[in-house]
């Protein structure tokens, strides 16, 4: 993902990292929303990202996990407040860990029930969690992620669930807030022996499901429209529309054009160049708020590349980087519909480093760095990297590169692209794009063929690519790309460094919030100061609406239940 | 003779199935990464990775892959999607049945509106009649099939108060049960564009090629002959022109009918419309092989059981090719 798409957001949060070990949910007032509630309604809602499953150990689209969280409990979600992010309860009403981080206990509303009148009780929970682990490395694999480093799972009553670790986790709120939780009573019947029956299982083709969120699903249509309707003995806040209808466009035009037409009530991702128009609108409401996305240079940082070693120098990189003009790039890409973005981890984390850079854009400074480094400018104005000797030894060669950007991205990396070319050959660099393809095939033609991380095979060839990350509101996974732990799998700068590594399993461990905070820091430093990617800018998030209703809240999207529960109509 | 030329034309259509199941394996697997390369999700950890790659069967050797392919395919299974693990074809028959009617629709349309076109503008040759056919038909046929697309979103639906994407209205039956007569209304309307365009797209293609091929029988002798001897117009355009120019119009009749199981992919696109085009795409995206195998087979053979029924028909519409 190098974003490869729009993911659900996951993590913790500044709260929660500031040290506490025990908290509470609660209801949070509708955020956005002013005057009275009307309810009813059918909220009308337009996607590029559709429902590709309800089942929670067989999905992948992000828009399946957002469907699983509004029909299925969870333990905790995310709020959005003048703080920030931070996790409330869902089904979970508070919340306690052990001294050593090992044994978490949540107490669950009780007298829940799921939709066919079942009770549902932290049996349900504890279930799940034990199911999840013990297929773990076959049928729920997928789902396996939110329950690492858990022993097992036990409900002394109906209502109390008790999490045993067998080591301290840094994120664990974090990390359950992606748990789907499910009836027991319907799934332990589908797995069989070996579980396999929890994968092909789809709860979408088998209407109705039972359910214990805030909606019940009425119709799927993968490529089409579901409908949600209020689940009406959800435990939480219930939804003020009578149904929501949600529609996957492949073309985003159509979906604006739709929005316009009053045939849709609210677009969940408007693109930069409908922002203008839309804003235009005068029955168009259209919010921004800083979104997961930042945009970047990839420096291919694998110590053993063969070719064009100059680049693993992090002075040339930010030599070369501070001829770029960011904010071009916000003004002419992105529509004015972003930031300046130093860390890996973005906006949208708490614990983004605040202490970073900022990388100046001075051409005339960075060309002076390139003099001081030995690359002086041909006769043709192109800088020329000296031989070198040596285990990597190469020979004197012109610096031209290619610059691999894939055709997957949610805004006009062509353009971007041409930014950042003109802001190279200022500093005597010469750069071609070379169109990667979709996100698979460019992340292949960085990793090579044979790419194997137990042999340090692979990113062998490519110098630069241009591309985005989706981050999260905890740090832990964007921290996690640069590891050799992802290397052909999620890493695209092929960097290699036991320390870093070293680092990331620290704070993955560190209950303390503050140490934990320091760790995460260090690390962004250490990235920053590497020049893994020159971090170019952090895209908002854009939704828009019709006037007749309001109460949405864009921060929430893919976080909480609220998302879709909150928003009414006006008058 | 005429039996032999039947027999060489299905030997070589059976010939053409088999090289595509081999080259329907070999081509998907030239483009970069694989269905669990393809993964791109939070949750797609490395170890999910490991324990995908292993179920699926993409850790064993291209050639056993092969092997159980065909193996499968023997046996009229097309296997399995490797992202949802359903049976392909349980994948498949909805985007085809929501495709054939929206292709059939736009196709119909542009054969019988191309063609009516074609003949008027060929016998009104230099005419304003013509020139107007004519121009409207390259004007449509030049045009990039998106951005016909966008032009019907964002002038002609809008205008009509026509749907401009999915197939189905969202709110269609939420809150009461809707009649079969509102269903069908409400999916004929999802239809209409995709298929006005596509259908336009087309009937720059038809009226050309039958403008085209009326033209030249219409100069052929026994034409000459035909008005020397007073038979009305008519008569002429439809017994001696219209007749003799139907090979061409026959082949691109059958190459159009030969397409309508593979869809409209830019069209699908557009509209949002979830066909076997849209299938297409997302199958590529995830570099879901199964499901891209079944569907170039479905077309192969569909491409190929058109051409077969135009190869016999041209035996009764010319029998001059039997001996040629």
């Amino acid at each position: 993902m190098k974003t490869r798409v729009r993911l659900a957001v996951l993590g913790t949060t500044i709260a929660l990292l500031a040290g506490a070990c025990s908290g509470s949910g609660g209801g949070q007032a509708n955020p956005t929303g002013s005057g009275a509630v009307k309810k009813g309604g059918i909220l009308r809602i337009g996607t590029i990202n559709y429902i590709d499953s309800l089942n929670p150990y067989n999905y992948i689209e992000s828009n399946g996990l957002l469907a699983q969280m509004m029909v299925y409990p969870q333990l905790v979600q995310y709020k959005h407040g003048t703080n920030g992010f931070e996790i409330e309860g869902d089904w979970a009403k508070s919340w306690q860990t052990s001294a050593d981080g090992l044994d978490w206990t949540f107490h669950l509303i009780p007298g829940a029930k799921w939709s066919d009148g079942q009770p549902m009780t932290a049996d349900d929970a504890a279930w799940t969690i034990n199911t999840t682990l013990k297929f773990q490395n076959g049928p729920t694999a997928v789902a396996a992620a939110p329950v690492a480093h858990v022993k097992s799972a036990d409900a002394p009553d109906e209502s109390t669930l008790v999490i045993h670790y067998s080591s301290p986790v840094g994120n664990v709120l974090a990390q359950l807030e992606q748990l789907i939780i499910l009836p027991q009573h319907v799934w332990e019947k589908i797995g069989g022996a070996d579980g396999k029956g929890f994968k092909t299982y789809h709860p979408e083709q088998n209407l109705p499901i039972v359910v214990g969120g805030a909606y019940s699903l009425k119709s799927y249509e993968k490529k089409g429209t579901t409908v949600f309707i209020p689940n009406p003995d959800y435990y939480g806040p219930p939804s003020n529309a009578e149904a929501v209808a949600f529609t996957y466009y492949t073309n985003s035009d159509s979906m604006i054009a739709d929005l316009q037409h009053g045939q849709l009530d609210w677009v969940d991702q408007v693109p930069f160049n409908a922002v203008d128009v839309l804003k235009k609108d005068p029955n168009i409401v259209v919010d921004n708020v800083p979104g997961s996305e930042t945009t970047n240079i990839t420096w291919n940082s694998n110590p053993r590349k063969l070719q064009n070693r100059e680049l693993l120098d992090p002075q040339v990189k930010k030599a070369l980087s501070m001829c770029v003009d960011r904010n071009r790039i916000i003004e002419v890409v992105m529509n004015g519909n972003a930031d300046l973005v130093e860390s890996l981890v973005g906006h949208i984390s708490p614990l983004e480093n605040p202490n970073l850079g900022p990388l100046q854009y001075n051409c005339a400074e960075g060309n002076q760095m390139l003099d001081d480094l030995g690359y002086k400018k041909g006769s043709d104005g192109i800088r020329v990297a000296p031989a070198t000797t040596g285990k990597y030894a190469q020979p004197a060669h012109p610096m031209q590169y290619e610059i691999i950007t894939p055709t997957s991205t949610d805004f006009n990396i062509d353009r971007e692209f041409e930014i950042v070319r003109d802001g190279f050959a200022a500093a005597g660099v010469k750069v071609t794009q070379k169109v990667g393809g979709d996100s698979t095939a460019s992340y292949a033609l960085e990793t090579d063929d044979n790419c194997d991380a137990a042999t340090s095979t692979g990113y062998s060839k490519f110098d630069i690519a241009m591309w985005d990350w989706a981050g999260y509101i905890d740090p832990d996974f964007m921290l996690s790309v640069v590891t050799k732990g992802q290397w052909c799998s999620w890493s695209d700068t092929g960097w290699d460094n036991p320390a870093y590594d070293k680092l990331y399993a620290q704070q993955g461990s560190t209950v303390d919030q503050e140490k934990r905070k320091q760790i995460v820091y260090r690390m962004q430093q250490i990235i920053y100061d590497n020049f893994l990617y020159t971090q170019l800018v952090n895209e908002d998030f854009i939704d828009a609406h019709t006037k007749q209703w309001t109460g949405m809240d864009a921060n929430l999207n893919d976080y909480s239940k609220k998302y879709w529960t909150t928003p009414h109509m006006t008058g | 003779m005429r039996a032999n030329y039947i027999l060489k034309r299905i030997l070589f259509a059976f010939v053409t199935v088999l090289v595509a199941i081999t080259l329907n394996f070999v081509l998907f697997r030239a483009v970069p990464g694989d269905a669990v390369s393809a993964l791109r999700c939070r949750q797609c950890t490395v170890h999910f990775k490991e324990v995908q790659r292993k179920e699926l069967g993409l850790d064993e050797p291209l050639i056993v892959q092969y092997r159980l392919y065909i193996t499968h395919l023997l046996h009229g299974d097309m296997g399995s999607s490797l992202r949802t693990e359903q049976p392909v074809m349980d994948e498949l028959w909805a985007p085809i049945a929501n495709t054939m009617p929206m292709i059939a629709l736009g196709t119909v349309f542009s054969i019988i509106f191309g063609t009516i076109v074609g003949v008027v503008s060929a016998w009104r040759r230099d005419t304003f009649v013509d020139k107007a056919g004519l121009y409207t038909a390259l004007g449509f046929y030049s045009m990039p099939t998106q951005w016909l697309g966008l032009l019907m979103v964002l002038f002609v639906a809008g205008a009509l108060g026509l749907p401009t994407s999915g197939i189905s209205n969202p709110t269609l039956g939420i809150l009461t049960e809707p009649s079969t007569w509102a269903v069908v209304v409400d999916r004929l309307k999802h239809m209409v564009l995709p298929a006005l365009t596509l259908g336009l797209v087309l009937y720059g293609d038809y009226a050309l090629i039958t403008r085209s091929a009326m033209l030249e029988t219409l100069g052929e002798d026994y034409v000459l002959t035909a008005r020397a001897k007073g038979l009305k117009n008519l008569q002429i355009v439809r017994k001696h022109g219209f007749r003799n120019a139907l090979l061409p119009i026959v082949t691109l009749i059958a190459l159009s009918l030969g397409f309508i199981i593979g869809g409209a992919i830019t069209i699908e696109y557009v509209f949002s419309y979830p066909g076997i085009g849209l299938a297409t795409v997302e199958a590529i995206d995830q570099r879901d092989w199964p499901v891209l195998q079944a569907i170039f087979l479905l077309l192969t053979l569909s491409v190929i059981f058109f051409n077969l029924i135009a190869d016999l028909l041209y035996v009764k519409l010319d029998p001059r090719v039997v001996e040629a």
